[in-house]
C-alpha cells in the first residue's frame, strides 16, 4: 500500500466511531487452536460451544451437514465434539460465531454470498492444504475464513460506497479488489487488516488477510499467504466468488503464489489441478447447505438474545 | 483437561466419505476410467458413471450384473478394450446437442475473444481459424460457426473466420452435412438462434441455414494419420471433445502434440467438460475461466503471471 493510501484509509478509519467488535469467544477459541492438539482441553470447548445458544444450535445443525462428513447423527455438543474431532469443532465455531459480527446489520454486499464465500475459501483451504501436505492445515481453514474480512469492514462501514463499487465490479466483471482501488483508495485487505489488528489476530492470519491479492507485501514469505490466495482464486473460478464472475484468463501454475507454495509443498509440483477443479465442484452444494442453515436460525438468534 | 487415549479419535475423527452411500466398486472403476481415458467424474457426478456402467449390465447379453462383476471385466485382459469402449459410448450418449457448454462458450465471449481481439489489434490481423476435431454429427461446428456469426455483428466486426470440421467417420460427415436437427439436439439452442440461423425443415425438425454451412469447412480425418495432420496449421482455437477418450495414451499424446503444434502462439485448446490433459502433455497451459478450464498454447512472451 502507498504511504499516501495508507494515511487516506487510516484518516478514514479514525472517523469511524467503533469498528465492528470481535466475537466473545473468538479469543478464547483461537487461544485454543494455538496449542498442541493433546493439550487441547475438550471439557473447555464444550464449555464455548454451549456458551452461546444460537451458536450451540447452529454447532450441531452444521455437524451433521455434508461438509463436515455427516459420520452419524449428532445430537449433544459432547458427542459432536468428540464425533467430528476438536479442530472440525472449532471451524464450526468459528464459522457460526464470525457469522453473529454482521447478523441484523444493514450490508453493501449480500451477507449471504459473503458468508459463502468465507465459508467455501475455509474449506478449499483446508481440502488443499490436506492434499498438499501442508504443514499447518488447521490454520489454513481460520486463514481462508477470515480473508476477506475486509470486505464485511467496508460492507458495514462504508455502506452507500462500497454498495456502488461492488456493483460497478460485477458490471464490468473485475476482481472486487482492482475496482475498490481505483474508486475507494483502498482495498479490503488494507481495511481487513486494520480490523484484524484491532481484534488482535494471529500475525499469520493478519498477513493473509493484508496480502492475500497482492502478495509483494508479504515480506515473512509466508505459505498461509500463498495458500489462500490460490485457494481464493479456485473458489472465484467455481461459482464461490463473489456472485459475479471475473472474465480474466487465470494460469494458477505461472501465478507468483504458486510458485512460493511449490517451495514448501513439492507436492504441488505433481499435482492434478484440472480433476482438484472437478472436485471443488462438489463442494458448492454443501457450503450452500451450510450457509443455508447459518441463515435459518435468525428465529433462534432472537430467541437467545432475548432470554439472556 | 487434556484427553488422553481420545486425540487419535478426535483428530481422524472427520470422514473424509462424503455421502457414505459411495460404493468403493464405482470409486475404483472411476479411477480406472480417469487412467485410462482421462475423463473424470467428480463426486457430485459419480451418479452418471453408475447409471452408464448399469446399463452395460442390462440386458441378456450383459457380461456382468454387479458393480464387482462389471469392475473384474473392465479389468480383464480378454474383455477390457470393447467394454471401454461400450462404457465410453454409454458415458457420452445423448450428451452432443448445439449449445452443448455455454460456460465454454462464455469464457469466449467474455474472455478468450476480446484477449485475442486486442493483441490481433496490434498487428491488424482479423481473421480467425476454428478447427472442431471429432466433429460427430455436426453439432459443434454449427454452434461455433453461429456463435462466430453473432460476434462478427459486435467485437469482431470486420474479422473473417473459417471453421474446419473433421471426423474419422464418413456417415456422421454426411449427417453433418444436411444440418437437420431435432427437438432434442436443439434443447439449449436459444430462441434467437433458432429463429436467426435455421428455417423449417421436415417432421418439426430445423435445417442450418446456408449462410451458416459456407463458414464451414467439414472432412473426413483421422486424427491418427499424422501426415494429413501436419496440414492442420495455423488454428487459433481447436475443439476435441469427448474425443481423446477413445484414444491409448500413446495415441493420444501424440495426437495432443499434433493439436499443440497446430495452434498459434497463444491460441486455445478445448476439450470436454471433465477430460484432463494430466500426464498426456506437460507443454499446454491449464487455464481457469468462470466454470470452465481450458488448454492455453503459451507465446513466446508469455508473462509469469501477476496479481490479481
Amino acid at each position: 500500500m502507498r504511504e499516501d493510501l495508507r494515511a487516506s484509509l487510516g484518516k478514514r478509519v479514525g472517523k469511524l466511531r467503533a469498528l465492528p467488535s470481535s466475537p466473545a469467544v473468538l479469543n478464547p477459541l483461537l487461544e485454543l487452536l494455538h496449542r498442541p492438539v493433546e493439550q487441547i482441553d475438550l471439557k473447555k470447548v464444550v464449555e464455548l460451544v454451549s456458551y452461546d445458544k444460537t451458536i450451540a444450535a447452529q454447532c450441531l445443525r452444521i455437524a451433521n451437514s455434508p461438509l463436515y462428513g455427516r459420520a452419524r447423527e449428532t445430537e449433544s455438543i459432547q458427542s459432536a465434539v468428540v464425533s467430528l474431532g476438536i479442530q472440525r469443532v472449532e471451524d464450526i465455531l468459528l464459522t457460526c460465531c464470525l457469522h453473529q459480527l454482521g447478523a441484523g446489520k444493514e450490508w453493501a454486499t449480500d451477507p449471504e454470498v459473503y458468508w459463502r464465500h468465507s465459508l467455501g475459501c475455509a474449506t478449499v483451504c483446508r481440502e488443499f492444504a490436506e492434499r498438499i501436505d501442508f504443514r499447518d492445515p488447521e490454520k489454513a481453514y481460520l486463514a481462508g475464513l477470515l480473508h476477506d474480512l475486509g470486505i464485511l469492514v467496508n460492507s458495514l462501514m462504508f455502506t452507500q460506497e462500497y454498495r456502488e463499487v461492488v456493483r460497478k465490479a460485477k458490471e464490468r466483471g473485475v476482481p472486487l479488489a482492482e475496482q475498490e482501488a481505483g474508486d475507494l483508495g483502498f482495498t479490503h485487505a488494507e481495511s481487513g487488516r486494520i480490523l484484524g489488528e484491532a481484534w488482535k489476530l494471529p500475525p499469520a492470519v493478519i498477513e493473509v488477510i493484508a496480502f492475500h491479492h497482492d502478495l509483494t507485501g508479504n515480506d515473512n514469505r509466508n505459505p498461509l499467504v500463498a495458500l489462500v490466495h490460490i485457494a481464493d482464486l479456485m473458489c472465484r473460478y467455481r461459482g464461490l466468488g463473489y456472485g459475479y464472475e471475473e472474465w480474466r484468463t487465470v494460469e494458477l501454475t505461472a501465478d507468483p503464489a504458486w510458485q512460493e507454495l511449490c517451495k514448501h509443498c513439492p507436492r504441488l509440483l505433481t499435482m492434478d489441478v484440472a480433476r482438484f477443479t472437478l472436485d471443488l465442484d462438489a463442494y458448492l452444494p454443501k457450503v450452500q447447505e451450510v450457509v443455508d442453515m447459518v441463515f435459518s436460525s435468525k428465529l433462534e438468534h432472537a430467541e437467545s438474545r432475548s432470554s439472556r | 483437561m487434556p484427553v488422553e487415549g481420545q486425540t487419535a479419535t478426535l483428530t481422524a475423527g472427520f470422514s473424509r466419505e462424503r455421502d457414505g452411500a459411495q460404493d468403493p466398486v464405482y470409486l475404483r472403476i472411476r479411477d480406472l476410467v480417469y487412467q485410462t481415458c482421462g475423463i473424470y467424474h467428480s463426486d457430485e457426478k459419480l451418479y452418471l458413471l453408475v447409471a452408464a456402467c448399469k446399463r452395460r449390465m442390462e440386458g441378456e447379453s450383459a457380461k456382468a450384473h454387479t458393480g464387482k462383476e462389471y469392475l473384474d471385466l473392465l479389468s480383464s485382459a480378454a474383455y477390457k478394450e470393447s467394454e471401454l469402449r461400450g462404457l465410453l459410448n454409454e458415458i457420452t450418449i445423448g450428451e452432443t446437442c448445439l449449445f452443448r457448454s455455454m460456460p465454454q462458450l462464455n469464457a469466449l465471449k467474455n474472455a478468450i475473444l476480446p484477449e485475442m481481439a486486442k493483441e490481433r489489434a496490434k498487428i491488424g490481423l482479423k481473421k480467425l481459424k476454428v478447427w472442431s476435431a471429432g466433429c460427430s454429427t455436426g453439432e459443434e461446428p454449427y454452434t461455433l460457426a453461429m456463435f462466430l456469426l453473432e460476434e462478427k455483428e459486435g467485437m469482431l466486426k470486420g474479422w473473417t473466420f473459417e471453421v474446419h470440421a473433421t471426423d474419422l467417420n464418413d456417415r456422421s460427415i454426411e449427417t453433418a452435412k444436411a444440418g437437420i436437427y431435432g427437438d432434442y439436439a436443439l434443447r439449449n439452442t436459444p430462441e434467437n438462434y433458432k429463429r436467426k440461423y435455421f428455417t423449417p425443415a421436415e417432421s418439426g425438425k430445423l435445417k442450418v441455414k446456408d449462410e451458416v454451412k459456407a463458414r464451414i469447412n467439414f472432412s473426413r480425418l483421422n486424427l491418427n494419420d499424422d501426415t494429413r495432420m501436419l496440414f492442420m496449421k495455423g488454428m487459433d482455437l481447436i475443439f476435441c471433445c469427448n474425443v481423446l477418450i477413445y484414444f491409448d495414451m500413446t495415441s493420444k499424446k501424440r495426437v495432443v502434440q499434433h493439436f499443440f503444434s497446430n495452434l498459434l502462439a497463444n491460441g486455445y485448446f478445448f476439450l470436454g467438460h471433465a477430460e484432463s490433459l494430466y500426464q498426456v502433455n506437460d507443454q499446454f497451459r491449464l487455464v481457469h475461466l468462470p466454470g470452465t478450464t481450458v488448454y492455453r498454447k503459451p507465446g513466446a512472451d508469455t508473462p509469469a503471471g501477476g496479481k490479481s
